[in-house]
């Protein structure tokens, strides 16, 4: 009976405990992205909340937005996001959060204060996509994107498929964009993002029914930043060059014109199925050499000029011509990035990996030295296949029908 | 042991009449004692009586092995004009019957009269002679209804004792099969037989299965379940310590591995023990079927084991306090479920699960022709209604869903009743502590399963304590092929703890 009773009292702590920090699904905004502004000295907090009902459920998917977004002001982030109950029914939720895009204007004046929040709060995770975007974030977050219901998660997907099938750009996480900056070189390059098309912002859900929408969000140039500012952007070919650079390059297709030298068009390309690039910084009569040796392997996927590809020497004028087409896109990308003066390519580090004690001498100024630097390029190409056919269909064409 | 009480005897008395008297009076004149007064041809100056009850034996025995011979017997020349000594020659050759005994106290006898037992009384002698014409109707031996098999015998204990007994000497054909009989329950004086084999099973397990049947006092044995809540080891606690069957193959088998098993008169339920955690995951068809496919289910049977424990605390625990563990799609459709949803995620699990055992519950109470009406109340209306007045969210609907259909892979129904209610306990400190909750519970459940033990047997042997040979442990998780299970598996001091030799495999044959 004594037992019985001390079990009793017992459960009732149970109750004390009033369900500690219970919230159920009906009682949470689900995030799925998020966008920084600078606005009239202020931060301007951009949250894209998803709706459940509108995307799953039988009550007509499709007739409204699956997201709503809205925005509030503050000196700082966490009161943007505490202010943000003035205005939502529903205790903002960041741990399913894909995506943070950050304004033009905020990454000029600094994302230094957005890292910090972001490495202070558990709920925020630093798995999320970093972009940086052309006008503003919350622009961009107002986008509906076809085929894609949550626009945040189209996004971060869009930049997995372009790593995966294209590797112009490279998935920069929180965690990756902080590793850098709190690396030796204090610099990293995010993507950038923006609305390609009229400039009619797609943001009704009826402009969807067509079959094609007056603007769209794309992945646009790379941003560089230096310190916690963004300091310029590269176009899409030079920031393939970094990529090959920084062997973040997996799978590409590299177009390629006939005569060597790369001159005319380029008719034929290519596809990279698989790249490692080595690089080893040497020093040089007071200069540092980078030691860049790219090895590629892939496929002919088109081919648009002469010669009988049955003959192996022929095949290895092919892969020389791509070699020579690689060697260009890395040069373009080494020479806008040293003109930048942002070790985007993480060469202070590995000179800091390759003889430490030199870093700590040329660390203040590499900055400066950056620029000074030159590469030394080798590239390999292996071509393991011609695809189904050997010569090229207008050769083939000269032949006597059949 | 037949009677621990020590009551004073009656003895009978030389007069017939006398004798009948008393007999009915004690039966207090019950119309279904039938008493037949007769003389023979032997001796017609002797008055003869045969009492029985009627339906607790074989008339057409009775007329033909008793009445008839009892009627036109002569006396052999030697007993030639002795009418005193007619009850000898009753039984040494007249009665033809096989279990004959006499009885000098009116108890003894009528104690056997609801044994189904004959009593014949002959006038002049103060002893009855005694004969066993048993013979009720019986049910035939039937089809297993609760643990059925595809591969394996398809036959199942009866009610009757004397049945179930011969169905496993038909099974173990060896005089080492041991059975004592005892007598529980003051007034249903229900026969209780403990069966062992002798030289395997621990002859200490088997004294205190003796022991503890014979200090049972209660009025009535009805049902084995009766027997186990008696010798149980411990009382207060939600999981079965002996091992319900009402296969004679499975009952065989716990007695090959040095078992003990109780057989109570009335039931076709049979008790095994001592027996642990792991026995209640063993179908008999583990052992009929190839051990790899045994093996695969076997672990089928505890994955849902835990499933029907854990599932609902789990999904309460992961949408009301960890959505962060969920891919974001699934958390995003579960939330769109949870939309208008009243209730929280709890309250709305403790629903379901109400429910369901209030449908389980109906479906085994109610009679056999409303069935289908209570599946389409139950399946349309509670399932599909539920979720489209928005009372509950399709996904908890799946959760209780697959959550019932695991309890149901469990061979024993007794330690699938166990989760049902250890469920909601977890549900509720998921509720109110999330993971964390979970986890304390399990630890909870895991500390007591070692507390536990069957007959001396650790509960979770041989797992906890292990450290014990390895050859414990080809028939827990996982059965190996036959040759491999060289050990018996009780963790006990068994008399022969081998089956069989090691190194049995069959050679690969190449011809």
């Amino acid at each position: 009976m004594k037992a019985i009773r001390l079990l009793l009292l017992g459960s009732l702590l149970l109750l004390q405990t009033g369900c500690w920090n219970r919230v159920e699904l009906n009682d949470i905004a689900i995030i799925s992205a998020t966008g920084v502004d600078w606005e009239n000295g202020k931060w301007v907090l951009t949250n894209q909340i998803v709706i459940p009902k509108a995307i799953s459920g039988q009550a007509g998917g499709g007739r409204t937005a699956a997201v709503n977004v809205f925005s509030s002001t503050g000196d700082n982030f966490r009161i943007a996001i505490s202010k943000a109950s003035q205005e939502s029914s529903r205790r903002l939720y960041f741990s399913h959060n894909q995506i943070v895009i950050i304004g033009q204007e905020a990454a000029r004046k600094g994302v230094g204060p957005l890292l910090e929040a972001y490495l202070r709060n558990h709920d925020s995770r630093e798995t999320v996509d970093v972009f940086l975007s052309k006008g503003t974030a919350r622009l961009m977050l107002e986008q509906l994107i076809p085929l894609e219901q949550i626009p945040g998660a189209a996004i971060q997907r869009m930049i997995v498929n372009e790593e995966m099938s294209s590797s112009s750009y490279r998935q920069m996480t929180i965690h990756h964009v902080l590793m850098d900056l709190l690396g030796h070189t204090k610099a990293t390059s995010i993507p950038g993002l923006a609305l390609a098309g009229s400039g009619e912002s797609t943001d009704r859900v009826d402009m969807l029914s067509q079959t094609s929408t007056p603007s769209k969000v794309r992945l646009s140039e790379l941003g560089l930043v230096y310190g916690d500012k963004l300091v310029g952007w590269i176009g899409e070919e030079q920031s393939k060059g970094v990529m090959w650079l920084t062997n973040h390059v997996d799978k590409t297709t590299v177009a390629f014109a006939c005569t060597a030298g790369g001159k005319g068009r380029q008719g034929s390309s290519a596809r990279v199925l698989h790249s490692v690039t080595k690089v080893k910084p040497q020093q040089q009569d007071g200069k540092w050499v980078m030691k860049v040796n790219i090895e590629a392997q892939g496929t002919l996927l088109e081919y648009d000029c002469g010669g009988d590809l049955m003959k192996p020497e022929e095949i290895w004028e092919v892969e020389r011509l791509v070699e020579e087409r690689i060697a260009s896109i890395v040069t373009d990308g080494w020479e806008v990035v040293r003109k930048h003066k942002v070790d985007v390519l993480g060469f202070g580090t590995l000179i800091y990996k390759h003889h430490p004690k030199t870093w700590k001498v040329i660390e203040r100024n590499w900055k400066e030295e950056f620029p000074q630097t030159e590469i030394e390029l080798n590239v390999n190409m292996k071509l393991s296949s011609t695809g189904m056919s050997g010569k090229s269909f207008k050769e083939a064409q000269k032949k006597p029908g059949l | 042991m037949t009677q621990t009480k020590k009551t004073a005897l009656t003895p009978l008395s030389p007069s017939l009449r006398a004798n009948v008297q008393a007999v009915n009076a004690r039966f207090g004149g019950s119309s279904d004692l039938v008493v037949r007064l007769f003389r023979s041809d032997a001796a017609p100056e002797r008055e003869l009586g045969l009492l029985y009850i009627e339906g607790l034996v074989n008339t057409d025995v009775i007329n033909e092995s008793l009445l008839a011979p009892l009627m036109s017997m002569k006396l052999p020349p030697h007993m030639e004009g002795k009418s005193d000594r007619l009850m000898e020659a009753l039984r040494t050759s007249v009665v033809s019957i096989g279990s004959v005994k006499e009885a000098a106290a009116l108890e003894e006898g009528i104690q056997q009269m609801t044994d189904g037992w004959c009593l014949i009384f002959v006038d002049g002698n103060a002893v009855a002679l005694m004969a066993a014409v048993g013979g009720a109707k019986e049910r035939a031996i039937g089809i297993p209804q609760t643990q059925t098999v595809i591969r394996g015998p398809q036959r199942a204990f009866v009610e009757e004792l004397g049945t179930n007994i011969s169905l496993i000497r038909r099974i173990i054909r060896s005089p080492d099969l041991h059975v004592q009989t005892h007598k529980i329950g003051t007034q249903t004086h229900s026969s209780v037989a403990v069966l062992h084999l002798h030289g395997v099973a621990d002859q200490g397990i088997v004294k205190e299965v003796y022991r503890r049947l014979a200090a049972i006092d209660l009025d009535g044995i009805l049902e084995s379940g009766y027997i186990e809540e008696f010798i149980q080891d411990e009382t207060f606690t939600m999981f079965p310590t002996l091992l319900n069957s009402e296969r004679p193959d499975s009952v065989a088998a716990g007695l090959l591995e040095g078992r003990v098993a109780v057989l109570v008169d009335g039931t076709p339920i049979a008790l095994i023990a001592p027996t642990t955690f792991f026995s209640f995951f063993q179908s008999a068809e583990d052992y009929y079927q190839r051990y790899d496919i045994a093996s695969f289910v076997r672990t089928i049977r505890y994955a849902a084991y835990v499933m029907s424990m854990l599932l609902p605390a789990l999904y309460i625990a992961v949408t009301t306090f960890h959505q962060e563990m969920l891919p974001t799609t699934l958390l995003i459709s579960l939330a769109a479920q949870r939309e208008g949803v009243p209730f929280p995620g709890l309250v709305e699990a403790l629903l379901m699960e109400m429910t369901f055992e209030v449908l389980r519950e109906a479906g085994l109470r109610m009679p056999r022709a409303i069935g289908p009406a209570i599946s389409i109340v139950g399946a349309l209306v509670l399932g599909q209604s539920a979720v489209q007045a928005g009372i509950v969210s399709a996904g908890m609907v799946i959760v209780v869903s697959f959550t019932a259909i695991s309890n149901f892979v469990m061979p024993e129904n007794n330690m699938a009743a166990t989760s049902r209610i250890i469920r909601f306990g977890i549900m509720i400190m998921a509720g109110m502590l999330g993971f964390f909750g979970i986890f304390i519970s399990v630890l909870f459940v895991l500390i007591h399963l070692a507390s536990l033990r069957s007959f001396g047997v650790p509960y979770m042997s041989p797992v906890a304590p292990g450290g014990k040979s390895g050859g414990l442990w080809r028939d827990v998780f996982v059965r190996v092929p036959w040759w491999a299970i060289v050990l018996r598996p009780l963790d006990m001091k068994l008399r022969n703890p081998k089956r069989q030799r090691s190194g049995r495999k069959p050679p690969a044959q190449r011809h």
